[in-house]
């Protein structure tokens, strides 16, 4: 796990924030992880894959989800229904979308999954061999993390880059 | 969500459940879900990219997968520890790999993620707008529950993954 990976995540995340919920957010301490993660209540789950492969977790609490979405919409949400967790996935999907935008920018070409939202605290996620860098980042609405397990590979890259030779070619 | 985009992961865990640990498999009736999933002891969660786009999750229980994993490694487990766990992972791993094969065969280019390990059941995975078609797989050793959220994505695959036209060579003016 490089760090050179994060600041994408981080730029793109404190401009999300800004721009959909109105809120400024400050990086904390980085933390490098190779235990499961405890989940949180809400964690988004978004899978990258391409020249940098691995997976990506938002995780906050339900207050911190609701006071989000509350501010994303212009109106009080009280409960976690569908619409407000598929704000918050969608923000996922929009810090990691440009994100991915910026890694591509810098050489690292990476497609991103559709979001998953786990919901519920205390269950134990493993990234496996892929250690995780967690990024806190303190916000209006409380703390937001990213854990960013993700690790190059120009294999598959390479593969999926090239034109499949026909086996007899012309004929279909 | 099609149902034909389920056989090549059947298929495929029929074909790595018996070559990896032996396993005869029997499929249950399959459902079409759309709420919350509430996660078994083990969950094993496989993103898709690609022209097919989604996830495809295993479940099964803490005894089916230590089971699975004495089988495959052919010494008894007690525990869920390190090697068990990459074990279960490397296992769905290899089934979402197999099917992606089976996928290409049919014309759709799929490629996977990494695998992520849910431990500890109770908590709840939504896929949000993508339905869940659910399909229990009954072994000597248990069941294995899997479920799978996909679309097709008509957007183009990994950029690069084409050969960019050159400009102006396709656009004949006697076309119009």
């Amino acid at each position: 796990m490089n760090v050179k990976y994060m600041a994408p995540f981080v730029s793109s995340a404190f401009e999300v924030l800004k721009l959909e919920a109105g809120i400024s957010a400050n990086r904390g301490e980085l933390i490098l992880e190779k235990c499961p993660y405890q989940t949180e209540d809400i964690t988004v789950v978004i899978a990258l894959v391409g020249r940098i492969t691995g997976n990506v977790f938002y995780s906050m609490t339900y207050d911190v989800g609701l006071s989000l979405v509350s501010r994303m919409m212009g109106e009080k949400v009280m409960e976690l229904d569908n619409l407000a967790q598929s704000g918050i996935a969608e923000l996922g999907n929009v810090i990691t979308g440009k994100a991915s935008v910026l890694l591509s920018e810098a050489g690292f070409e990476a497609t991103i999954s559709p979001p998953t939202l786990l919901v519920g605290r205390g269950a134990a996620i493993s990234t496996l061999d892929f250690p995780r860098l967690v990024v806190p980042m303190e916000t209006e609405c409380g703390r937001i993390c990213i854990h960013l397990a993700l690790r190059e590979n120009p294999m598959s890259y390479e593969k999926t880059n090239q034109i499949p030779i026909p086996s007899r070619p012309g004929i279909r | 969500m099609n149902v034909k985009f389920l056989n090549p992961f059947v298929e495929a865990a029929t074909e790595v459940l018996k070559a990896e640990a032996q396993a005869t498999v029997d499929r249950g009736m399959l459902s079409l879900q759309k709420s919350m999933l509430t996660t078994d002891d083990i969950t094993v969660l496989i993103n898709l990219v690609g022209q097919l786009q989604g996830v495809v999750l295993y479940g099964m229980a803490k005894a089916t997968g230590i089971a699975l994993v004495s089988r495959m490694l052919d010494q008894p487990f007690q525990e869920m520890d390190l090697l068990a766990q990459s074990g279960v992972a490397e296992l769905g791993n290899v089934i979402s790999g197999r099917a992606t094969i089976k996928l290409a065969d049919a014309g759709l280019n799929t490629t996977i993620s990494p695998p992520t390990l849910i431990t500890g059941n109770g908590i709840q995975i939504s896929t949000l707008d993508f339905q869940r078609i659910v399909v229990p797989l009954r072994t000597e050793m248990g069941e294995i529950t899997v479920h799978l959220a996909v679309r097709e994505n008509n957007q183009e695959f990994l950029p690069g993954s084409t050969v960019r036209l050159i400009e102006g060579a396709t656009t004949s003016p006697r076309a119009e």
